[in-house]
């Protein structure tokens, strides 16, 4: 909710799913531009849903950023293994949520997604 | 019969001169075959021998063994006291005596002229008698040593009386001989007799050091004036274990001279001399020459050595399998006579029983320090593994035999690899350091032994001729640590989750660029009250845990009533509850229970919110109180994911998560069941836990009834 308040504000359409089933099924039915994926859900989480969109060649190109309370190391490379884009550590500021739409998609449209997914380990918004 | 004399031309006066001869010769034979001793031989050839001569004096001297002297042991008759002024003259010398000793055959000299022709260089010299008849004692060809006979006048010695002396003195040398054999019997007899009793001393006890010392002890009384043993210490250098002698203060003097002479290693005699070639010194008679250059011109040392008397010594090594663990000293000084071969024979065969009895009293020692090792590694709770040069185990202590699974008697003797394949990967990891550094730094390795994953912490030693390996099994440490860190990423997910979401709304309110909407500004200071009550729980829940470890926590039993606690429970839980789960409470008129009523309700509460969280699909939620012998259960069952049986006891750890990943989207500290169980057993009772996979569970808090 905290997201899609700044990211409309910020004239992004937003879609949300409460899980990540529901959140498959959007995706796969939308094909939206990105997606902020919460690694924690029911039903599956957020790297189960980042494997299944990986496999399916209409929604492999779709880049993901992870939201997520998951400080580790670990957590950060598998979310590099999935083709995650972005990784970005709860708590962060929503108010900034809007411009890091914005940076990931302009950077992916001059080439840079290679660029982003090695960067995957530096924080995309800064902590409190 | 004088017919017959008449025949033979001799006359009445011959013949009774002749039975006389006889009988005087009877006499001594008579005498002889009594005598048992040297001494008492010499005494009967000196008195009744002397009488059946017709001699005035006489003399026996004997050679020497090493067949170069003469030593004159006895006389009868002489003014003069020969023994003093002859008492040992070579075997070379222009002496009668000397003579006949060399040549073997008796000589007669019938006057003092014929001696000084013989002999030119005793002109002038014993005028005590005139005739003189020297004898060799003689027994099977060797000379034994020699009689000399001094008559009063000049002689004519008839063939008759030649015969007679003669057969006197072979009679005597068999005399002399028979008793030299029966003391030397009686002096090995002796020798036995010491040396059983040593053996017997040697081996009543392992304590070698004071073995030595009584035998020493010993020695002085039969072997020795002075009897001391040296010990070759671990360093090389000569230590003196024992000195001993009749009189105390003796001794004490001996020490005190030890102290201001110590030994010098390198000596050309004595103990330093026998301990370096490993051979005994024997000197009969101690040179003159040696002493003096042991002295020096050191004045107080010669006064010692004078008081010291010493006349004649012997040093043997004390030798066991080919090497020289001290010296046995043996001096003959004030009392005891000079040392002979068979003295050297017995102290050399005395220093090889005691050479034996040290070193088996060291083996033993060494043997049973080990034995003393390896019992003491045999209740040491690490595994201990020594791999000689060639990679066979010699020694697999329990506690390695339980961390490997392989029995002791499976390991030793064996090649490592052969007993466990995993050796190599585990000790490959393992840094080795010498004996002589700093200690090993144990590493943690995993290894699968026998379809087992264990963590084994390692350190080796290598010693040169092999390495020693400790080994620990810090399965259970390792598993606990893993926990504890997975705790710290848990809680901290836990507490940034509800942290995001009061900073992300907060930062939402404050935004000045867009206009929220009247029910998103609410949702948001909701949003900010939730989340600050869930903080506020998990940090009270860490809180709780560690005093629970630290025994902390105060519990007021009291009588409750168990079903107005459940109904509060659920009253409260219904006021958030998700959709499509639904709480109840059944009860069957149970009485009071005996408990602290916070903390029931706190456990309560718990496992309300696990039936909950983990009813992911909905479902019923319930509470079910029943009383059973004396005991109060309180059900608390759902129909949501249920528990695999092989984590049913685990839930209960403390940080343990059924899923650590989260990925079942339900989040929790890992502490709230630990919580649970740790309250309810302060409260005598028990939790306890039946499933179903993806049925539900069914959680029993077992409280004692009040009364």
């Amino acid at each position: 909710m905290l997201c899609r308040v700044n990211l409309t504000a910020a004239g992004i359409e937003v879609l949300e799913a409460d899980n990540g089933r529901d959140a498959l099924e959007l995706i796969r039915r939308e094909l939206p531009d990105l997606v902020l994926l919460d690694v924690m859900m029911p039903d599956l989480d957020g790297w189960e849903v980042a494997r299944r969109l990986a496999a399916d060649p209409k929604t492999r190109e779709i880049p993901i950023v992870f939201l997520t309370a998951r400080a580790g190391e670990a957590d950060r490379r598998l979310g590099e293994q999935l083709g995650g884009v972005g990784y970005v550590v709860k708590p962060f500021d929503p108010v900034r949520i809007g411009d890091l739409v914005e940076e990931v998609l302009t950077r992916i449209e001059q080439g840079e997604r290679e660029a982003l997914r090695r960067g995957i380990l530096d924080d995309m918004l800064g902590s409190p | 019969m004088s017919r017959s004399s008449a025949e033979t031309g001799l006359s009445l006066e011959a013949l009774a001169d002749a039975a006389d001869r006889a009988n005087r010769l009877q006499r001594v034979t008579d005498r002889l075959a009594e005598a048992l001793t040297p001494q008492q031989v010499l005494d009967a050839i000196l008195t009744e021998g002397l009488r059946a001569a017709e001699a005035r004096a006489g003399a026996i001297g004997i050679v020497s063994e090493d067949g170069e002297w003469i030593e004159l042991l006895a006389q009868r008759g002489y003014k003069r006291p020969i023994l003093t002024e002859w008492g040992r003259f070579p075997v070379s010398a222009e002496l009668p005596m000397s003579h006949v000793v060399r040549n073997g055959e008796p000589l007669f000299l019938e006057s003092l002229k014929a001696r000084n022709e013989l002999f030119p260089n005793l002109e002038g010299r014993g005028r005590d008698g005139h005739a003189l008849a020297v004898l060799p004692l003689a027994l099977e060809g060797r000379i034994l040593g020699v009689i000399g006979l001094s008559f009063g006048d000049d002689m004519v010695f008839s063939e008759e009386r030649r015969k007679m002396k003669i057969t006197l003195a072979r009679q005597a040398a068999l005399a002399l001989e028979r008793a030299r054999l029966f003391e030397a019997e009686q002096a090995a007899r002796q020798r036995l007799a010491f040396l059983a009793e040593a053996s017997e001393l040697l081996g009543s006890s392992l304590d070698y050091e004071q073995t030595l010392s009584r035998l020493a002890r010993l020695s002085v009384r039969r072997l020795a004036d002075w009897c001391s043993i040296d010990m070759v210490a671990a360093d090389g250098s000569i230590d003196r274990l024992a000195v001993a002698h009749e009189d105390p203060d003796k001794v004490k003097w001996a020490l005190e001279l030890q102290e201001r002479y110590p030994p010098d290693p390198d000596a050309p005699h004595g103990v330093s001399l026998v301990i370096r070639t490993g051979k005994p010194e024997f000197l009969p008679e101690l040179p003159e020459e040696m002493l003096e250059e042991a002295i020096g011109d050191d004045d107080v040392l010669r006064e010692i050595v004078e008081q010291l008397g010493v006349r004649s010594s012997i040093c043997v090594p004390l030798n066991a399998r080919g090497r020289t663990l001290g010296a046995l000293t043996l001096i003959a000084a004030e009392s005891h006579p000079p040392y002979t071969s068979a003295d050297l024979e017995l102290a050399i065969e005395l220093a090889r029983r005691a050479g034996t009895a040290v070193d088996n009293s060291r083996l033993f020692q060494e043997a049973e320090k080990g034995a003393n090792a390896a019992r003491a590694l045999a209740y040491v709770a690490d595994g201990v593994v020594l791999i000689d040069g060639s990679g066979v185990v010699r020694h697999w202590n329990p506690a390695a035999a339980t961390i490997t699974g392989v029995p002791e008697e499976e390991a030793l003797g064996r090649r490592v690899h052969s007993v466990l394949p995993a050796w190599e990967s585990l000790v490959s990891h393992v840094p080795l350091v010498g004996p002589d550094e700093a200690l090993a730094r144990p590493v943690t390795v995993p290894i699968v032994l026998q379809g087992r994953e264990l963590w084994v912490s390692a350190s080796g030693v290598d010693f040169g001729e092999g390495t020693v390996y400790a080994l620990r099994d810090v399965t259970d440490e390792h598993a606990l640590e893993k926990t504890r860190s997975d705790f710290v990423a848990t809680a901290s997910h836990e507490l940034r989750t509800p942290l995001a979401a009061v900073y992300g709304a907060v930062r939402t309110l404050r935004r000045e660029d867009i206009e929220l909407r009247e029910e998103d500004r609410l949702a948001f200071l909701e949003i900010i009250e939730d989340e600050s009550v869930r903080l506020t729980q998990l940090v009270d829940q860490i809180l709780l845990a560690g005093q629970l470890d630290a025994n902390a926590v105060q519990i007021d039993l009291e009588p409750c009533d168990p079903v107005q606690i459940a109904s509060g429970v659920l009253e409260s839980a219904s006021l958030h509850l998700p959709d499509g789960i639904s709480l109840r409470v059944e009860s069957n008129g149970v009485g009071a229970i005996l408990c602290d009523a916070n903390k029931l309700r706190q456990v309560l509460v718990n496992l309300v919110d696990n039936a909950v969280k983990y009813s992911p699909k909905g479902g019923e939620v319930e509470i079910r109180v029943d009383s059973e012998d004396g005991e109060c259960q309180i059900e608390v069952a759902d129909q949501g994911l249920g528990i695999p049986s092989s984590e049913r006891e685990r839930i209960f750890d403390k940080f343990y998560r059924l899923d650590p990943q989260q990925s079942g989207g339900v989040g929790g500290s890992g502490l709230g069941l630990y919580i649970c169980r740790e309250l309810v057993e302060r409260m005598n009772g028990h939790l306890d836990v039946d499933s179903e996979p993806g049925k539900g569970s069914r959680f029993t808090v077992a409280l004692p009834a009040s009364g």
